[in-house]
């Protein structure tokens, strides 16, 4: 039962249509008169290496080619392409030191495709030629594939501000001992009956969204630098360029044209600054680039993969005394967002359980690998992979059941949140494990498959996680909306959040008609144009629904009241006696006393003088209603997820066979996109623990940048899922939501790699969990 | 890597079997022939270059599956993977090749890509290669001076290479007429379910009650062509299939195989999973569970 007109109903996303139809128009689909066409030329040959010289000259001669760049051909600036730099206080910036270690075009190749010249020409084909005719020297440096190896002494420095090539740790004036936690972790050892502590690698994840990176810019007559792009930040994308190339933001236009999957590979920048770079140095032409969809796989930001080292002890009654973690990340290349999930890997450690001391340290490290920064999770599948198994590790120890013993130790309404100082103030935790479990029908098969025996093994696991809705207070959170009301009582909402894909447009009218009391189709959405709409950070942290939701709010609540005040003045009511159904005000318990919407809003847009009086008739001005909102919290939504999958043990094939997702969701705006969202993550977290990595010749070339051979799982492999939304309104989200964006893709990892040692009685510690290591453990495990 | 503009060549569509042959015979190693395509032009985004690529879709009369129980199977060059997965008599009389076609790429691909194609590309990995070889057969190669036919045995010469001389044209594969005992079955590992194989295996044995009087085993990704497990069959031949037969065929492979580590596998891991994966085999054509 729900006492709402939109809110809650799973209404058609308004963006499927021309997806399904092939008539959305992406950033690949824009043909501007005179176009030219650009290549990013990149480095095939090394790893890691100097450029000792460059001779574009025979790739200048060929017909077709307008202009052929070197590095020093384009600002050689040093910029950031992730936008931290922007989303963190001046303070919290001084603490990362310098950040900014890319140029447009490098003459010290820092990883596999690294770009070390630019061709633009009349046609795609004629610049793929040229670039064929480029002559480089190189002097190759040595190859760091980890941490261990780049940190080394005498490693070469990748920017000589961050010694030891140690991009990032936990910052000492904000993290004493470069630590984040609680209490005392030696102290709380000594309490323990039992420790279970291991050694783990995270891999390389790809996020792998279907649409590949194209971009469009020009730099007009008029100075203005207009890119088309598929970025998921525009509003963070237009400063970053307007800094770049010294351009007040007026003369830059970021237009978002339609994204086609994001998962974070979008956060910030990719190709935006090299593609307007092009433009600003052939004014008046538009200059489009498009990348082989190989191309994705060393440009955008993958996954931070790393060492992860854990160790929790616990008394005998499950007690959990004690946890003390270190997660020391490859970043890659670059910096980018280097601090951040450095940092939110441990704070999704302090976020989930009640450990009596916790001590995390996070590092992160240049390595000759393609960048890392933000994919679906930010730390939290990895956090998960590890946290979760050693959980089930000390349960099987303990003889406790695993889903009993995280409904004891979860942190809950009260406790310190993530990121300290912020209580969670909504946890529905306990019913989601509960209604998970009934719908797997765990304890029957925890039992049945502790007695099986024969070649293939069925097991059951479960993990849980806790995520965020926005990325306050760690990071900036403010989204501006505006609502204009037509003349005909129907509106206009204008925002610059991104719609990945994810739902958000459709979700945002629906709470945008909500909270006018309108019917849906008489809210329209303007969006896309940087200049049309007032700030937004753009869409990650899972906070597009929760912090853009607020502002829609908060705006059409603006709209709204005026509109109220203007009936109170036409109908001498006090606007808080009055009420709007089907757009039409009326003074409570006087249903004859009333006003339509549309006579407010339209004599606001016609005040005509009445010629008798001078004056108008009607009240004017056309109504718009503002919001400029930053959240007061982060209301993290809690999960369950429960796999159930059988090992082949003469094989080490794994077959998933069902599939439970509960999710602590608040409340389901629109439950067909938080299914959506559960089972699109589902997806990627299970392709994360058992098929999904990037992977290296010794000598750091990528192998498998290509769907031959990066193997995600397709509709086939997937198993039987069943989503389990538990609606518990948070007090602070809009109409009671939580995000889910990020979250359907953490616990599966967790979930599945505990199925897999219920299965077999054995914990894979390397990602993903592939049969080949399924079967030398068991070989190796029947050995001993 | 990649690139989203193929490498320049020309292509040529004859209408006729001569014309092609005239062709093939002008052009010799400086024409690719393409059939479905499929795994041609890929290659041309990945690095590979022709001067000449020859179509030969616009053959008529060369997308035929014909099956006679005497005379067996007769497919033609243009015959596509999704004919085969058509045809009731493949499901009936050569499972193993039914399944390999089966499971055999994506539905999009298998709608262009061709058997014949599929041999010719002489890939270690070929599903269909593999069930092929085990059924045995033959293809007819056609060229300006005449016609032969060279026995699935003696195809494969080394990666990627094949007994076809350039101024060839593979026209028809023919596989016998089934036994009224035979059994054949295919059986595969990938990392996901659409997936270019890890392993893969196909049996086709000929039984006399509980005995076995006549086996040809083929498995591909462990060696550089799809590769015939001849030590291992004789151990099969005149035996009844029980535990301690099985248990020396899958002792057997092991030894006959050579794979190596790549992108898909290791070598430890195909080695270490060949024997189950024949064994199954063997059990899902004789229905032995």
């Amino acid at each position: 039962m729900t006492e709402f007109r939109t809110v809650g109903k799973s209404e058609i996303k308004i963006d499927v249509k021309a997806k399904v139809t092939g008539r959305a128009v992406y950033a690949a689909d824009i043909n501007l008169p005179g176009t030219l066409h650009a290549k990013i030329v990149r480095c095939y040959e090394h790893a890691h290496a100097k450029v000792k010289s460059l001779d574009l000259s025979e790739a200048a001669k060929i017909p077709g080619v307008v202009k052929v760049f070197a590095p020093e051909d384009l600002t050689t600036k040093f910029y950031n392409q992730s936008v931290i730099d922007i989303m963190v206080s001046e303070d919290m910036r001084g603490m990362l030191g310098d950040i900014e270690d890319q140029k447009i075009l490098t003459d010290h190749v820092k990883h596999y495709g690294d770009g070390i010249a630019a061709i633009v020409a009349t046609t795609e084909e004629a610049a793929e030629r040229a670039a064929e005719r480029i002559k480089v020297e190189y002097e190759p440096l040595p190859v760091y594939l980890n941490a261990t190896e780049s940190s080394q002494d005498g490693a070469v420095q990748f920017t000589p501000q961050k010694p030891r090539n140690m991009a990032f740790e936990l910052p000492e004036p904000a993290f004493p001992n470069n630590t984040l936690g609680w209490g005392d972790a030696d102290e709380g050892f000594k309490e323990a009956d039992i420790i279970v502590e291991d050694n783990f690698y995270t891999s390389k994840q790809k996020q792998a969204q279907m649409e590949p990176n194209s971009y469009i810019a020009l730099y007009d007559d008029d100075g203005l630098l207009s890119c088309w792009t598929s970025t998921q930040m525009p509003k963070s994308v237009q400063p970053k360029i307007a800094k770049l190339f010294n351009l007040p933001m007026s003369r830059v236009r970021i237009i978002q044209t339609v994204v086609g999957g994001g998962f974070g590979a979008r956060l910030g920048m990719v190709l935006e600054p090299h593609i307007c770079a092009l433009a600003m140095a052939l004014p008046g032409h538009p200059i489009k680039v498009q990348s082989p969809r190989e191309e994705d796989w060393l440009t955008s930001p993958s996954r931070h993969p790393g060492d992860y080292w854990m160790k929790m002890g616990f008394k005998k009654d499950g007690t959990p005394v004690a946890c003390d973690a270190k997660f020391v990340n490859y970043k890659g290349g670059y910096y980018l967002d280097g601090s951040g999930v450095a940092f939110t890997t441990g704070g999704w450690v302090s976020g989930l359980y009640k450990f009596g001391a916790l001590r995390y340290k996070g590092e992160s490290y240049f390595t000759n690998q393609p960048v890392c920064g933000a994919y679906r999770g930010y730390g939290n599948p990895q956090t998960n992979f590890v946290l979760e198994q050693l959980v089930d590790r000390a349960c099987h120890e303990l003889k406790i059941d695993p889903v009993e013993w995280r409904k004891k130790w979860h942190k809950d309404v009260g406790d310190d949140g993530w990121c300290a100082g912020v209580p969670y103030a909504s946890c529905a935790l306990d019913e989601v494990l509960d209604e998970g479990a009934k719908a797997i029908d765990w304890k029957a098969k925890r039992e049945k498959y502790a007695q099986q025996t024969g070649v293939k093994r069925r097991g059951v696991g479960v993990a849980v996680m806790v995520h965020t809705s926005g990325a306050m207070p760690m990071l900036l959170e403010h989204t501006v909306c505006t609502v204009r009301l037509n003349e005909d009582a129907t509106a206009v909402v204008a925002f610059a959040c991104s719609d990945m894909g994810q739902g958000s447009h459709t979700t945002l009218r629906q709470i945008a008609a909500e909270t006018l009391g309108f019917p849906l189709e008489d809210v329209s959405l303007s969006v896309g144009d940087s200049n049309d709409a007032g700030y937004d950070i753009g869409a990650h942290a899972s906070r597009t629904l929760y912090v853009g939701g607020g502002a829609v709010m908060a705006a059409c609540k603006d709209a709204l009241k005026q509109l109220l005040e203007r009936a109170a003045t036409m109908l001498e009511a006090n606007p808080d006696d009055l009420e709007i159904e089907d757009k039409q005000i009326f003074v409570k318990g006087s249903p004859d006393r009333k006003v339509a919407a549309s006579e407010i809003c339209s004599g606001g847009v016609y005040p005509f003088l009445n010629p008798q009086t001078g004056a108008p008739d009607t009240i004017p001005g056309q109504i718009l209603g503002y919001s400029s909102f930053n959240p007061m919290h982060n209301s993290p939504p809690f999960g369950a997820c429960f796999v159930e999958l059988e090992v082949d043990t003469e094989t080490g094939e794994i077959k998933l066979i069902e599939m439970v997702n509960g999710h602590d969701i608040g409340r389901a705006i629109n439950p067909a996109v938080v299914e959506g969202q559960l089972e699109g993550g589902a997806q990627q977290g299970l392709g994360m623990a058992l098929t999904e990595e990037l992977y290296f010749s010794t000598d750091g070339k990528v192998l498998n940048n290509t769907f031959t051979d990066y193997k995600m799982l397709g509709p086939s492999d997937m198993p039987k899922i069943t989503n389990v939304i538990i609606e518990n309104p948070d007090p602070h989200g809009p109409f009671g939501a939580k995000s889910v964006g990020e979250a359907g893709l953490v616990a599966p990892v967790g979930a599945t790699a505990n199925a897999i040692y219920n299965a077999i009685g054995i914990q894979i510690t390397d990602l993903p969990i592939t049969p080949e290591k399924i079967l030398k453990a068991l070989n190796e495990k029947h050995a001993a | 890597m990649s690139t989203r503009i193929l490498t320049e060549f020309e292509l040529l569509t004859p209408n006729t079997i001569p014309e092609a042959l005239s062709i093939l015979n002008e052009f010799r190693d400086n024409v690719i022939p393409i059939a479905g395509g499929t795994d041609v032009l890929v290659a041309m985004k990945f690095g590979f270059s022709t001067e000449y690529a020859m179509s030969i879709s616009a053959i008529p009369d060369l997308d035929y599956l014909s099956f006679d129980p005497n005379k067996g199977l007769r497919i033609g060059a243009n015959a596509t993977i999704s004919q085969i997965l058509d045809s009731k008599a493949v499901k009936q009389h050569y499972p193993a090749l039914w399944q390999s076609a089966k499971i055999f790429a994506t539905p999009q691909i298998r709608n262009s890509a061709t058997l014949i194609g599929n041999l010719l590309r002489a890939s270690p990995a070929g599903d269909c290669s593999c069930a092929v070889y085990a059924l045995g057969g033959s293809i007819v190669l056609v060229s300006q001076q005449g016609e032969r036919e060279v026995d699935i045995d003696d195809l494969w010469i080394s990666y990627q290479n094949t007994e076809r001389r350039s101024d060839e044209l593979a026209i028809e594969l023919r596989i016998p007429a089934p036994e009224p005992a035979g059994r054949s079955a295919f059986k595969r590992l990938t990392r996901v379910n659409e997936d270019l194989a890890k392993l893969n295996v196909a049996v086709n044995l000929v039984m006399d009650g509980d005995k076995c009087t006549h086996a040809r085993l083929a498995m591909g990704c462990v060696a550089p062509t799809p590769l015939r497990l001849r030590a291992t069959e004789k151990l099969l031949i005149g035996q009844t299939l029980d535990g301690s037969v099985l248990k020396r065929v899958m002792a057997s492979v092991k030894e006959e195989i050579n794979p190596i580590d790549d992108q898909r596998s290791t070598a430890e891991y195909r080695k270490s999973v060949s024997g189950v994966f024949l064994r199954r085999a063997i059990e899902q054509a004789c229905d032995i569970s």
